[in-house]
């Protein structure tokens, strides 16, 4: 009896040894294009063209980073992304607190059909709409500008649901203590309603910007000119004005990518914990 | 809680809530629905009214060279029916997502299995496979455009090693939406995982041990406890995934400009290229109309399809 439960104990530890090994060859394997991105960026042009792939740079050249910058006005993309990330996170997430807070605390004739059609606006995708949203952002005299980037974009669906089910679990008790004593919807939903679900509404504040960060459809339809590139376009551009021979510049190509990504992984990596339980938690629950 | 509600209204001191709670002023409910009103104004200027208006310009021959329009009836539709590229376009799109859904899904319910153990180490690694779901799909495209390279790319080292001749991965019809797929899921599949390992956790354990208990073996928990209860999770990633598959378009417009010959020709690429390559927006608004009805009925459908077959915990 014991030596069997020996020989079980033994058999869990293997079994455990071997699930690890698989866990760290599977990670390493989705980690690989990561790498190779990193990797790439420093090499030299005659190392990213040997035909056996060095895993580590022979010689590290970091005259790729500003030989990237020279090549296009890379602190002018990202400083347009940061604008727009940043302005986007200013609109989407004060017109979600409000409907959030409208919706989950408070009654209005409709307001069933109304939140269906939020609800509703998440199967509508951007290109099913951008054509008439173009037109008019041609007419008003808006392309080419942060407005046409930011201002089509000021209501997020999946905003104003997740916010909306923070608030509804939170308690009426306080905020009918705080209506007693005066306070008024404005100071209820940012000094009380915000703070007590604090940890949703900054990861959504990360969310939005990461999103806006990485958005490429719609500046690629809003913006035409070179002032206003954002990252993921300007790097697009890079590649084409290099197109046919990208073989030879791909060591540029990576060092632009690294910059651009590089404050996403960092806000990644901070935010991780945060961020995974979002997501695990904004699903039909 | 309604209990405690009346209580609360039956306490004297509480009038001024009665009033608010019990018949609501008519100007309190204008006030929290002006609170609704710029989210509902946004969704409308520049989701409802652009929608309605898709439909119109679907109808019309609009090119944007012109300044003026002129309706045509069917003639744009009719136009998509009769042209091969049309549903070259569509099975392009359907192939790209039925590979997508099926490996993103499978993969992740496998990576699920295998990474759902508390510790720091796995919770790391979870992290590390979870990243590629926020790098842009730009940059993702970047770096496999550069490792599917036809002469330097890192997979010809990897397949050459093997013996395999070097491919131009991108040029080749047979291989080109594998690894467009490729992209997607490498970027998808950490996200798959981590809905699963969520899903699996909410499962309470009493039913394994109730079933342990019975005799069942792993594998057995696993298709009689773990899968029937995991289905509003596969059906949420089902649906999500289809959906974000069928709008394939970043990766094509870097990788491949649909090419070659059409060979990834999705939809939403061939959209954005009748549109602002050849301005025809009159066939483009048309292609949209055909694109959102197909999402739409294939959401509802599966919709349907749930409420029938989709195990929900009572």
């Amino acid at each position: 009896m014991k030596d069997n439960r020996m020989a079980g104990d033994a058999n869990q530890r293997w079994i455990s040894v071997l699930r690890i090994v698989l866990a760290v060859v599977v990670t390493l394997i989705i980690f690989f294009p990561v790498y190779w991105l990193l990797i790439s960026a420093v090499k030299t042009q005659a190392e990213t063209r040997l035909p056996i792939p060095t895993f580590w740079p022979q010689e590290f050249s970091w005259g790729n980073f500003g030989e990237a910058m020279r090549r296009v006005p890379f602190t002018r993309y990202f400083l347009n992304t940061f604008i727009m990330s940043v302005g986007l996170i200013i609109l989407q997430l004060n017109v979600a607190l409000l409907a959030a807070y409208a919706f989950a605390k408070g009654r209005f004739w409709g307001m069933n059909v109304m939140f269906f059609f939020v609800l509703a606006a998440l199967m509508i995708p951007e290109q099913v709409i951008f054509v008439p949203v173009y037109v008019l952002m041609s007419d008003i005299g808006w392309l080419n500008t942060f407005w046409a980037l930011i201002v089509p974009h000021g209501a997020s669906a999946f905003g104003i649901f997740l916010l909306r089910q923070a608030f509804k679990s939170l308690n009426n008790d306080v905020l009918e203590a705080a209506r007693i004593d005066g306070a008024g919807r404005f100071s209820i939903l940012y000094k009380l309603l915000v703070p007590m679900a604090a940890p949703t509404v900054i990861t959504l504040g990360v969310l939005i910007f990461i999103s806006g960060w990485n958005s490429y459809f719609w500046p690629l339809i809003m913006t035409n000119v070179e002032h206003m590139r954002v990252l993921t376009t300007g790097i697009a551009m890079l590649r084409d004005s290099i197109r046919g021979d990208e073989h030879l510049n791909f060591h540029i190509i990576m060092a632009a990518s690294v910059m651009a990504i590089s404050p996403i992984v960092l806000i990644y990596s901070v935010m991780q914990k945060h961020i995974v339980s979002a997501m695990a938690n904004s699903t039909f629950k | 809680m309604a209990n405690v509600n009346k209580a609360k209204a039956a306490s004297p001191g509480t009038a001024a809530s009665v009033r608010r709670w019990g018949s609501y002023a008519t100007l309190e409910k204008w006030k929290d629905f002006l609170f609704a009103l710029p989210a509902l104004a946004f969704l409308g200027v520049f989701l409802y009214y652009p929608l309605v208006n898709t439909i119109y310009i679907s109808f019309t021959d609009w090119n944007m060279v012109r300044p003026d329009k002129e309706l045509v009836g069917f003639k744009n539709y009719n136009w998509l029916f009769t042209n091969e590229d049309f549903y070259q376009s569509l099975q392009v799109t359907f192939l790209y997502t039925i590979m997508d859904v099926v490996l993103t899904l499978g993969f992740g319910l496998l990576l699920a299995l295998l990474f759902n153990v508390s510790s720091k180490v796995y919770a790391f690694m979870r992290g590390v496979i979870f990243m590629p779901y926020y790098i842009s799909m730009v940059i993702a495209s970047m770096v496999f455009l550069w490792i599917y390279n036809g002469s330097y790319g890192f997979l010809n080292a990897v397949v050459g090693y093997f013996g395999i001749a070097p491919h131009d991965w991108l040029i080749n019809p047979a291989t080109v939406l594998p690894a467009l797929v490729g992209v997607s899921l490498w970027k998808g599949v950490g996200f798959a995982m981590i809905l699963f390992i969520s899903g699996i956790r909410s499962i309470p354990v009493e039913y394994y041990e109730a079933a342990a208990i019975d005799g069942a073996s792993r594998f057995h928990s696993f298709r009689y406890i773990t899968l029937p209860l995991l289905s509003p999770m596969t059906l949420f990633l089902l649906i999500t995934t289809f959906i974000a598959s069928m709008q394939v378009f970043q990766s094509i417009h870097v990788m491949t400009n649909g090419g070659p010959l059409g060979a990834s020709n999705a939809i939403v690429y061939w959209i954005y290229n009748m549109a602002f390559e050849q301005f025809r927006i009159g066939r483009a608004s048309a292609l949209i109309m055909i694109f959102f009805v197909i999402i739409l009925v294939l959401t509802l459908l599966q919709w349907i399809v749930s409420r029938k077959k989709v195990h929900y915990e009572g």
